[in-house]
């Protein structure tokens, strides 16, 4: 390979990164989508929420399908919202699943009848053509990484989701442990991971789960990053919302 | 791995009670183990900060971001300073927008880095 190759291929794989931003910007919400907590938002990883960081990694293999990872990720990307269950709902831009772009996501925690409604979202922090991974914003439930990925493993395509992420703060870490966040967490990823592998004509396969504690102790001096929780907020915009439609205010907060 | 660069290696070198990671090649999801080797090596005779120098990587994922934050993560936990050098302008730029940059000093070089620790 000549070094002018690998150049080009260096330039292209750099470009499958985010440009770097201070602060999250939204311009148009897509049809449907709440548009809360993430315009203006800063973005926060692994090492500045306040819970446990944990790594999960969720796969399932795509035994006997005749596709690649490449294709397998490229379906992903163009079909993200609609492998979501209900009430994890993702609105990519209309420019799709690319660096630097937002997904903003209208979801319902578990902690009471009904469930807690949370507007959020996520940034495009990286995307190739075997791989794409979202960020979290502030006020998000977690604070870290998810990369959705696909690989080649003996001739067998496996599907994989890695979270990288502790709970932003101490409600969220409350609400991970004892109010079932956990658990419908694991259940949301199972959902996308059989579901995709449902598109690709496998319907028995078991979706393997790895969870791995990477630091077990609490960042006390995170725990005021309860100021921008996302779901105190959206709860307590949801008057403002109920007047706004009320009176035909316009398009949703 | 990506094709076109190398396979991912780590040695583990020490200098002034600096226990240096040298990388080179790809970080991928297939440099986990030997990354998570040399920081078991790095880490199993005392030292007073650890350098992951980046000099020789030619490419890093997502995915080998992750790594990074869970060596960074470890060695928190161990309240071991950890500084970077070799990282170039791009990455750099990722290790700012991933929040990377928050925990750790990052040097231009190898040299530089030990000078000022």
């Amino acid at each position: 390979m000549t070094d002018e190759t690998t150049t080009q291929q260096a330039t292209k794989r750099d470009d499958a990164w985010a440009k770097p931003v201070d602060k999250l910007t939204v311009s148009d919400a897509p049809i449907g989508a709440m548009n809360l907590n993430v315009d203006g938002r800063g973005l926060t990883g692994p090492l500045q929420g306040f819970g446990q960081l944990w790594q999960k990694t969720y796969r399932i293999r795509l035994e006997g399908a005749e596709v690649s990872p490449q294709d397998v990720v490229a379906y992903w990307k163009a079909n993200l919202p609609s492998l979501m269950p209900d009430d994890s709902r993702f609105y990519p831009s209309l420019t799709g699943v690319k660096p630097g772009e937002v997904l903003l996501i209208n979801a319902t925690l578990p902690g009471m009848p009904g469930g807690m409604p949370v507007s959020t979202g996520v940034l495009v922090l990286y995307a190739d053509d075997e791989a794409f991974s979202v960020m979290t914003p502030d006020g998000h439930p977690e604070s870290g990484f998810n990369t959705f990925s696909a690989y080649d493993d003996g001739g067998v395509t496996v599907a994989q989701i890695q979270s990288l992420a502790r709970a932003n703060d101490p409600v969220y870490e409350f609400g991970f442990r004892f109010l079932g966040g956990g658990a419908q967490q694991e259940r949301i990823w199972q959902h996308v991971l059989t579901g995709l592998a449902g598109n690709f004509g496998i319907s028995n396969a078991k979706v393997d789960i790895k969870k791995v504690c990477v630091d077990n102790r609490l960042q006390w001096g995170r725990a005021s990053n309860v100021r921008h929780n996302a779901v105190i907020r959206t709860t307590l915009n949801a008057p403002v919302r109920a007047v706004r439609r009320l009176f035909g205010g316009g398009a949703p907060a | 791995m990506a094709s076109g660069f190398s396979e991912f290696q780590a040695s583990v070198r020490r200098q002034d009670g600096t226990a240096i990671i040298e990388m080179s090649g790809v970080m991928d999801s297939s440099a986990e183990q030997a990354l998570n080797s040399a920081y078991a090596e790095a880490t199993s005779s005392p030292a007073d900060r650890l350098l992951l120098n980046f000099t020789d990587v030619d490419y890093i994922n997502s995915t080998g971001i992750a790594l990074i934050v869970g060596v960074l993560a470890q060695a928190r936990k161990a309240h071991l300073p950890l500084v970077t050098a070799g990282l170039s302008e791009h990455y750099q730029e990722i290790f700012k927008i991933t929040r990377l940059a928050d925990f750790m000093s990052i040097y231009p070089d190898e040299s530089t880095a030990l000078a000022a620790v």
